[in-house]
């Protein structure tokens, strides 16, 4: 970590919610950018083949997809402010097409950039303190975070300060820059996983300990073409020891992660190689012989990043939760909204909404430029102008006083974005797909689309209740199937495309990997064999079972029979 | 390039694209040497001969200002050539989700 911009305070007014940079923070940036400027040159005039140019490129979140290059931008934590996300629709109306999408990752990318004018975007997110470094490459990248994070009722502890700790451990690392493959953590601080913690390389679950913060440490998880729920490593890392032992898990991952096989190269297979009780044996045996002074993680190191962080003042009149009481008797739709998109917040007379990016028929997690700044408008107005993306591909306002949530939810539905479907069947995670990656197999948002548009009707949605369909177009599991109520994945038939349905995944604090139920199924027949599902589920379910828990208890056989024996 | 994107069967046609180096957008070779935006001034090749013209077309992609050369196989019953991969033709014709933006203003039939 650099000792520079740990010691230097902030002088302005922190944003609440995220680290406020400083002066170092942003001449780091802005070298950053020109040396990409200069990368960009060299490559269009011919000096950099297009072999020497894509690691480049990538370091700066720049893919070249189907149709265009998409850049990658990262949203630390998942968190930014109103400023940033106005900026973010600049650029979607400026250098894109009117349009950004919100990723599985808590970022955001741009599908139709032009690499001529990717400098010009660099350098005008670091007018607002963003870049897209670490959005790609084989370093460690964004780390995630719980979208209530700060706010949750049942949190035990604000995982965000730790959070921005690892960011600037990790950016540029010199020891890690070059890892065998990308590297994922998520940091949580509630018993309630809504990271996917057993999911990532590093699941980090932040609590009180008896002598301060203390974390719970998951490796291993990961999706992908071998997906794996991750070890539980150790209780109670120290927080002076978060650092260090860290470090040492990455060394030993770095050291012993295969680099032959890029399929083999992720820390699952090394973790599952070495059995969780030997790779925890090298990991202790290198922080053992680790100078653990100089990984010591302080407590001042601690306060000094708090410090850079805005918090709100959080002094709602003391009639707030009875006239919001007052609102959801007066308005049905509004009180379906508040059942299905709000979230319980730790202070009294405040709550966390949760804007739907799902709309009936729509593209998950895609926002017009007109939206986002709507959305920076409404988080001035009702949250402190602080806004949070979900991994699910949602926005959440997190303080919200009650009294003012009626009038949030009419502006939101001023601005085509009040569906009240969060955790229901509308609220679908779907990668790209084929419609814009260039790894994809087959197209999720179509599949998505028909899928909201079916089950559009709110009471249906209502009664089926907590289900969660994911789809991803490839093996590469962008779009977090493995881990889908129902995961539907994308494959290749000689060109044409195909769509795998598994069964009981989840990535919460029961994460589970969903099974396989049978053959592909063509696209035209997915919806259907969907509705199937639903069916089955709605005949055999007791009384307040998730489609999860019925699955849990009858098994796969009745709902192979509901889409194959139709067939 | 992806092996899927790039397979062949003997006796077939295929298109050569790329994308354009400036901006990444999706380029076909037309019959002057030119690259074109759309697919339908796209030449056609015969497969027997294609891999000579890919490799050809490689070797000056600097020049002409493309990255990521490579040939894709078309229908034989379309006047205006259609990829046989539902990948390809989403390259050819854009994106499903958003028939605003799509290559041609008038999309064959059945392309999908």
């Amino acid at each position: 970590m650099s000792a520079e911009i740990l010691a230097a305070p902030s002088s302005g007014i922190a944003p609440v919610g995220h680290y406020a940079y400083d002066q170092v923070d942003r001449a780091f940036l802005h070298d950053r950018v020109e040396q990409f400027r200069d990368q960009v040159a060299r490559r269009l005039s011919g000096t950099l083949s297009e072999d020497e140019f894509k690691p480049l490129r990538l370091m700066n979140g720049l893919y070249l997809q189907l149709h265009a290059y998409m850049l990658r931008v990262a949203i630390p934590y998942g968190i930014l402010d109103s400023r940033q996300m106005r900026e973010l629709a600049n650029i979607a109306r400026t250098y894109d097409r009117d349009y950004g999408h919100f990723t599985t990752r808590q970022n955001i990318q741009f599908n139709w950039i032009r690499l001529e004018d990717t400098p010009d975007i660099l350098a005008r997110l670091a007018t607002v303190d963003m870049h897209a470094i670490q959005t790609s490459g084989n370093c460690i990248r964004n780390v995630t975070c719980d979208q209530f994070a700060g706010a949750a009722a049942d949190e035990l502890l604000d995982p965000r300060v730790h959070a921005e700790i690892l960011r600037q451990w990790s950016t540029l690392h010199p020891e890690f820059s070059f890892l065998p493959r990308k590297f994922k953590i998520a940091i949580s601080g509630s018993p309630n996983d809504r990271v996917a913690a057993r999911f990532h390389d590093i699941g980090l679950v932040a609590k009180p300990g008896r002598h301060g913060t203390v974390f719970d440490v998951f490796v291993g998880g990961g999706m992908g073409r071998t997906p794996i729920v991750g070890v539980h490593l150790r209780d109670n890392l120290p927080e002076e020891d978060l650092l260090a032992y860290l470090e040492a898990m990455i060394r030993v991952y770095n050291e012993y992660g295969r680099r032959d096989n890029i399929y083999k190269a992720r820390i699952k297979i090394l973790v599952q190689a070495l059995g969780a009780e030997g790779y925890r044996e090298k990991v202790d045996a290198e922080f053992a012989a680790m100078d653990r002074a100089r990984y010591r993680l302080p407590p001042e190191t601690v306060a000094a990043i708090r410090a850079r962080f805005g918090t709100p003042a959080l002094d709602a009149p003391s009639d707030a939760a009875e006239r919001l009481a007052g609102a959801r008797r007066a308005d049905a739709a509004f009180d379906r909204w508040v059942r299905t998109n709000t979230h319980s917040h730790r202070a009294a007379g405040y709550i966390s909404a949760v804007i739907s990016l799902k709309p009936d028929g729509g593209i998950p997690g895609d926002a017009t430029s007109a939206q986002l700044d709507a959305i920076a408008d409404l988080a001035e107005r009702f949250s402190f102008g602080e806004i949070r993306i979900s991994h699910m591909q949602n926005v959440v306002l997190g303080h919200v006083r009650q009294d003012e949530l009626h009038a949030l939810w009419q502006e939101l539905g001023r601005a085509g974005l009040a569906s009240a479907n969060i955790g229901l069947i509308g609220d679908i995670i779907a990668c790209p797909g084929l419609d814009y990656c260039s790894l994809a197999n087959a197209r999720s948002i179509p599949i998505a689309q028909k899928l909201s548009a079916r089950f559009a009707n709110p009471d249906l949605q209502e009664r089926i209740g907590d289900l969660q369909i994911k789809i991803s177009g490839c093996i590469n599991a962008c779009g977090h199937h493995h881990a889908g109520h129902i995961g539907i994945l994308g494959v290749d038939k000689k060109g044409e495309e195909f769509f795998q349905l598994t069964l009981g995944g989840s990535a919460a604090s029961d994460a589970a990997i969903g099974q396989i139920l049978g053959p592909a199924l063509p696209e035209d027949s997915t919806v259907d064999a969907i509705a199937h599902l639903v069916d089955a589920y709605l005949v055999h379910r007791t009384d307040g079972e998730r489609f999860l828990d019925t699955y849990r208890r009858l098994g796969a056989a009745l709902f192979k029979d509901a889409v194959y024996a139709l067939a | 390039m992806d092996v899927r994107s790039n397979r062949r069967e003997a006796g077939g046609s295929s298109v050569v694209t790329a994308n354009r180096l400036l901006d990444g957008r999706i380029v076909w070779l037309a019959g002057d040497g030119a690259w074109s935006g759309r697919i339908d001034a796209a030449h056609v090749f015969s497969n027997d001969g294609i891999e000579a013209v890919i490799d050809a077309t490689a070797r000056r992609q600097q020049a002409d200002g493309v990255v990521g050369v490579y040939g894709v196989q078309v229908r034989d019953d379309s006047t205006t050539p259609v990829p046989v991969t539902v990948r390809e033709r989403i390259r050819a014709f854009g994106p499903t989700v958003h028939p605003e933006f799509a290559t041609l203003t008038e999309v064959p039939p059945d392309v999908r």
